[in-house]
């Protein structure tokens, strides 16, 4: 079965966020929990579990008949191994912060002792939001995560052959024979990971017109995320499907920089808010209505901790004049605005044209800075003035489903230097954010979003775009994809009915 | 003629050590840090801060370029920093996709397009002329994504008689090779016969016009010895200097033709680094590159001697 896929870069799931590397990595690790299609972790790795009535230590054991890719049986030492490392990224700080102690019990037994109860700690070993736990064998996870793993063995349904791999080119799975799943039904990242397939080739595709003519011609199965101005080509065609298995959508967003002028104002950050015509952002983005929606939550559309809390800023169509009010209220007096435009992402690319169009139209002096992503990557992390090299926003997007957790989602923290990009600083918004861990309802934790939520559209570091969803293209043949919030298709479920 | 040898190989050791530097500097003065791109979108400064230093990006400029020239010099061409395989490993792996796409390409449009050119000199001004200087006008002017598109479009989509994209190892037979590349080529091959086709044509006719060639006339020699023998021959110094350039030429055009028939070539392994900033493959690669384009230009040079007996180095 061949697919067309982003081809990833970098390989190791603790030292990249590529987009491409989820998909990857699900396919040839397993972890010890997976969220099923709810979001509600599932034991996945781990066959017995239980938390001392103080649920201060957490003892964990593995199923059996857990294998690595290399015919050597996974053991408790390698979880603890990877544990650890998973500690050293943002994904597993929370969780370190908290721990104690991380230690073997047996060959199949490992003990998570805490400092204090964390009500979210099962939680945040299943989460796939930013650096997931994924378990590597002891000697791979012993390497910092800034060293990246040069293997590809793994204990899941997948092995990766390394004879046909083509670095940037093609990647080769084959179904792993001895993996055993579990008894449960396949529901999201949970359940049985039943492999139907022999193989799965993924090719990268540097050329979407090609890559649905080839899905057309039957030469390839699976097509990740076609062209938005062919989707109706791919509708016409008896032999297509286009299908949202997302169920959920990438959340655009700009990022101020709230160290320099003129947004370490507070009133020329809410002017952006005012300002932007999501509608209009989105159709640059993507021309498709049916796949695009406004963003007015912090939380995204479909978490459940959406809300429309302080939202009264937004409009349909904009608010310019309220915007053009805001930045006469900031003192602006015609500082350059510096948009990073990175050229070779397409929609960032339409996005920052429309913004500074729309900035220019407003007064502001705005003055697009472009290069390719690798330039606005560098740029990006200086927090210099413009005249300096500096700059004053940039384009992003992440998963809908990532808005969900702002204890993994780096863009959610307002902590100063510390913070991502852009460094808002607010000591109410962190010591909402710091209190998320610790409640123990979903109603509390919802009641806990909307005050963030408050905070945050007062504050405004960063700017909704609007959502836009990516329907995968494939052939009628291919069935039973597995759709996941996260954005993933994983490959085990799935089966090829020829014809 | 072998002082000669030795002097061009002097002057392209100084050429390949000036694009050494051009090369390493050019990309450490340019915006953008590999650190960033493997550490992906979302990654903290945190992040990237670690696997920059992980990766030596923080050692002063000079000593890195010393490491390089230093491992360069042991035939060590470096490691991809996101692949983490030897750049030679990696070279070596998209050298055969490429090389193929590149000699069929030349093989069609040195036949094709001499073919075309001594055509078109044979009976210039007449019909068969005008409608090749349609085609080499059009072959010349459109671009390779154009013809790429319009050949996929008829010869695999509406007819399927053609692969639409992707590449066969020669290893897994000839035929599944030959049959992916045979679009590629002609696409990428038109401008090429276009073009040889045209200065083919104007050599021809300012050999026709010689007087050895009326005599060769007066004397009964067939139209097939004129044009062969007597004509081609002597108008053969230009034609192989364009041959050259557009085998020099078509080294780096590939990039778009990869691009769209799917290929995994060398043009593709060197785009995809320039966009991740992996150093040593784009480092390698350019400095591999120049060597042969300098080696392209020697063996051309050379090769007018046994075209043109006058020429003497």
């Amino acid at each position: 079965m061949i697919w067309f896929h982003g081809v990833p870069q970098a390989f190791d799931p603790y030292t990249t966020t590529d987009v491409d590397i989820g998909d990857y990595a699900f396919g040839v690790y397993d972890m010890l929990f997976g969220l099923n299609s709810k979001l509600v972790p599932q034991p996945q790795m781990i066959g017995d579990w239980s938390a001392s009535g103080d649920e201060r230590t957490y003892t964990f054991k593995l199923r059996n008949g857990l294998i690595w890719h290399d015919n050597t049986p996974v053991r408790a030492a390698d979880c603890v191994a990877s544990i650890r490392r998973w500690f050293q990224t943002p994904g597993g700080r929370l969780v370190d912060q908290r721990v104690q102690d991380v230690s073997q019990k047996d060959d199949k037994t490992f003990i998570i002792t805490l400092k204090e109860p964390l009500g979210l700690l099962i939680d945040q070993l299943a989460q796939v939001t930013a650096y997931p736990l994924f378990i590597m064998r002891e000697q791979d996870a012993k390497r910092p995560p800034s060293e990246p793993v040069t293997t590809h063995i793994g204990s899941g349904p997948f092995k990766f052959n390394e004879e046909l791999f083509v670095p940037g080119a093609s990647i080769t799975f084959d179904k792993f024979e001895e993996y055993v799943p579990r008894d449960e039904a396949p529901d999201g990242l949970a359940g049985g990971k039943i492999t139907r397939v022999r193989r799965v080739i993924w090719n990268d595709l540097p050329d979407q017109q090609t890559a649905v003519a080839a899905l057309q011609a039957g030469e390839v199965d699976f097509l990740g995320a076609p062209p938005a101005d062919l989707y109706s080509l791919i509708e016409s065609d008896p032999n297509l499907v286009l299908e949202d298995l997302f169920k959920s959508g990438y959340d655009y967003f700009l990022r101020m920089n709230c160290l320099q002028k003129p947004f370490d104002n507070v009133k020329a950050r809410q002017a952006m808010l005012h300002l932007i015509n999501q509608e209009a952002f989105l159709r640059v983005i993507n021309p498709s209505p049916q796949y695009s929606r406004p963003v007015k939550s912090l939380f995204g559309t479909g978490t459940p901790y959406t809300n429309d809390v302080n939202t009264e800023w937004y409009k349909e169509g904009g608010d310019p004049d309220t915007a053009r009010r805001l930045f006469e209220e900031a003192g602006y007096t015609g500082e350059k605005v510096v948009i990073l435009d990175p050229t070779d992402w397409g929609e960032a690319h339409n996005a920052s044209l429309l913004l500074a169009s729309e900035l220019r139209k407003l007064g502001v002096n705005a003055e697009l800075a472009s290069s390719d992503w690798a330039g606005v990557v560098a740029r990006r992390a200086k927090t210099v003035s413009v005249d300096q090299g500096g700059w004053s926003i940039f384009i992003s997007s992440a998963t809908d489903f990532q808005f969900g957790d702002p204890t993994t989602a780096a863009w959610m923290a307002m902590n100063g230097e510390a913070s991502w990009f852009g460094w808002p600083d607010s000591a109410e918004y962190e010591a909402l954010r710091a209190k998320w861990p610790d409640v123990e309802t979903l109603e509390e934790r919802q009641a806990l979003a909307r005050e963030m939520q408050q905070v945050w559209w007062n504050y405004a570091s960063l700017v909704s775009l609007g959502q836009v969803v990516s329907p995968v293209a494939h052939r009628k043949g291919l069935t039973d994809l597995v759709g996941l919030k996260t954005g993933n298709v994983p490959m085990w479920n799935m089966q090829k009915v020829t014809a | 003629m072998g002082a000669y040898i030795l002097r061009r190989m002097v002057s392209a050791i100084v050429v390949m050590v000036l694009v050494g530097i051009f090369v390493f500097l050019l990309l450490r003065l340019a915006p953008g840090d590999p650190a960033a791109m493997i550490a992906g979108r979302s990654a903290t400064e945190e992040m990237i801060a670690g696997i920059r230093e992980q990766l030596g990006l923080n050692d002063p400029l000079p000593v890195q370029f010393i490491h390089w020239v230093r491992d360069m010099l042991g035939g060590d061409f470096g490691t991809s920093i996101f692949a983490g395989r030897p750049v030679l490993d990696l070279l070596s792996q998209r050298l055969e996709p490429t090389l193929s796409l590149t000699i069929l390409t030349m093989l069609l449009s040195v036949t094709v397009g001499v073919s075309f050119g001594v055509l078109s000199a044979w009976q210039a001004g007449g019909f068969v002329d005008r409608l090749l200087a349609v085609f080499s006008a059009l072959g010349y002017s459109v671009p390779v994504f154009v013809i790429g598109y319009l050949l996929m479009y008829f010869f695999a989509i509406r007819t399927h008689w053609l692969p639409v994209q992707g590449y066969k190892l020669i290893e897994s037979g000839v035929a599944p090779w030959f049959v992916h590349l045979i679009l590629p080529t002609v696409a990428l091959g038109l401008g090429f016969i276009a073009f040889i086709a045209r200065v083919t044509r104007a050599s021809m006719l300012e050999v026709l016009s010689e007087d050895y060639m009326r005599t060769a006339a007066a004397k009964g020699a067939s139209s097939y010895a004129m044009l062969v023998h007597h004509a081609l021959k002597n108008a053969g110094v230009p034609i192989l200097t364009v041959i050259g350039i557009s085998f020099a030429y078509l080294i780096g055009g590939v990039v778009l033709t990869e691009t769209v028939f799917n290929i995994p070539g060398v043009g593709r392994l060197v785009v995809d680094a320039i966009n991740n900033r992996d150093y040593p493959i784009i480092q390698g690669v350019l400095v591999l590159t120049s060597g042969l384009y300098v080696l392209i230009n020697l063996t051309v040079d050379l090769a007018y001697t046994l075209i043109d007996p006058r020429i003497r180095y």
